[in-house]
């Protein structure tokens, strides 16, 4: 279990991986796995304007 | 539980008999309408034909009830409901009543003295959210006004966290068409509402009081018509007397209503519907509320939405019910609504 740094929501690792992506349940902030033991997440990188040119 | 609605033509009126004659533990006895008295109610609600066989009766027909909806226009229950509570059935009143506590506040909004101050003492307001345990003994239950209900439930957490101090919150409420009710008069003509963002009322809007009532805050409430059939999108802007950030906002609404089944919060970092919207919460019970902050100016802004026959009127009722009843909340209204609409 950790928290949204975001929106405090308590976030639980259900089956998750390492680099997942995953949406927050209450705020929908797109959530990357930076560990999973201990469970750590922060904020996914935003697609840049430039992206996939 | 037998059940009955005394001013059945209206919007409210048909949208709380749309909602009980989905109501598993409810049988909807009589419908009063003194001016459609004798015709099917699906000539006024249309949506409902083919639903029951149920004609309009006049309110001198009324014949006692478990529960009795009232939805007549503000100004008349307060002259019938005591007759109705002597009979010892539950009375909901959907009008403005019995809503407030205070005397003196009533005739200040209403411009009459109210018969019964002894009723406004004994009556329960409807928002399970706030007043739940004592809705569930009560037998007179004061349902509150749409625009209220968005603002009380997005404002009271702010000043029940004790941020607010003296200062006076602002609330910028609009309102779809519907909640003018069904003999609107010009105002719900097509040439008038088309297109219509009408500040109908800037200042001195009755739910001021009901909204002072419930969060004890001193209120500045201005009013708008918009176009839309159904809803209310009340923004509160509240100054703080502290920097509050959104994490501590978050904590702030889910320690208020995480275990509400009719209030989500809403304030989603990404996509179109990141705060509360109420088009999409047409036909539902919900109460929609997010917030921001703006640090640079001490603001706090909350925003409520609802639809103001559901949550805002009907659909509340509905759900006093259930929980004085001692039936689960949700009965009868499970309906998520529709996206598109």
């Amino acid at each position: 279990m950790t928290e949204c740094p975001e929106c405090a929501a308590t976030v639980a690792n259900h089956d998750l991986i390492l680099g997942e992506v995953f949406p927050c349940p209450d705020c929908g902030t797109e959530l990357e796995v930076l560990a999973t033991e201990p469970f750590a997440i922060q904020p996914a990188p935003t697609e840049a304007e430039d992206w996939g040119e | 539980m037998k059940a009955a609605i005394v001013g059945g033509s209206g919007y409210t009126g048909g949208e709380l008999l749309r909602l009980l004659l989905g109501h598993p533990e409810v049988e909807v006895t009589q419908v009063t309408s003194d001016a459609m008295a004798g015709r099917p109610v699906g000539r006024a609600h249309p949506n409902l034909r083919k639903a029951t066989s149920l004609a309009f009766v006049p309110r001198s027909a009324l014949v006692p009830a478990d529960v009795t909806f009232v939805a007549t226009p503000h100004g008349e229950s307060r002259t019938f409901v005591p007759e109705l509570l002597a009979t010892g059935g539950l009375v909901i009143d959907l009008s403005a009543d019995f809503r407030l506590k205070d005397p003196a506040q009533y005739a200040r909004y209403y411009h009459v003295a109210h018969p019964r101050p002894d009723l406004l003492a004994a009556s329960v307001l409807g928002l399970p959210e706030l007043h739940r345990e004592a809705l569930r003994t009560t037998s007179l239950i004061a349902v509150p006004g749409c625009i209220a209900t968005a603002t009380i439930l997005a404002l009271r957490p702010l000043a029940a966290a004790g941020w607010l101090g003296d200062r006076t919150v602002v609330v910028d409420a609009k309102s779809g068409s519907s909640a003018s009710g069904r003999d609107a008069g010009p105002a719900g003509q097509h040439a008038e509402r088309s297109g219509a963002m009408r500040a109908y009322a800037p200042a001195g809007h009755r739910h001021t009081a009901e909204i002072e009532q419930e969060t004890g805050a001193r209120v500045a409430l201005s009013c708008h018509a918009v176009e839309a059939v159904r809803g209310v999108l009340a923004t509160v802007h509240a100054f703080v007397d502290r920097p509050v950030d959104d994490k501590e906002l978050w904590r702030t609404y889910r320690a208020a209503y995480g275990a509400e089944p009719f209030v989500r919060i809403v304030h989603e970092t990404d996509g179109l519907h990141r705060e509360p919207e109420p088009k999409i919460l047409a036909g539902t019970n919900f109460c929609d509320l997010g917030f921001a902050s703006d640090p640079a100016d001490g603001r706090v802004v909350a925003l409520g939405a609802l639809d103001n026959l559901g949550k805002g009127a009907a659909g509340n009722a509905v759900q006093c019910l259930n929980v004085r009843a001692g039936w689960p909340e949700t009965t009868g209204l499970e309906f998520l609504g529709l996206h598109p609409v």
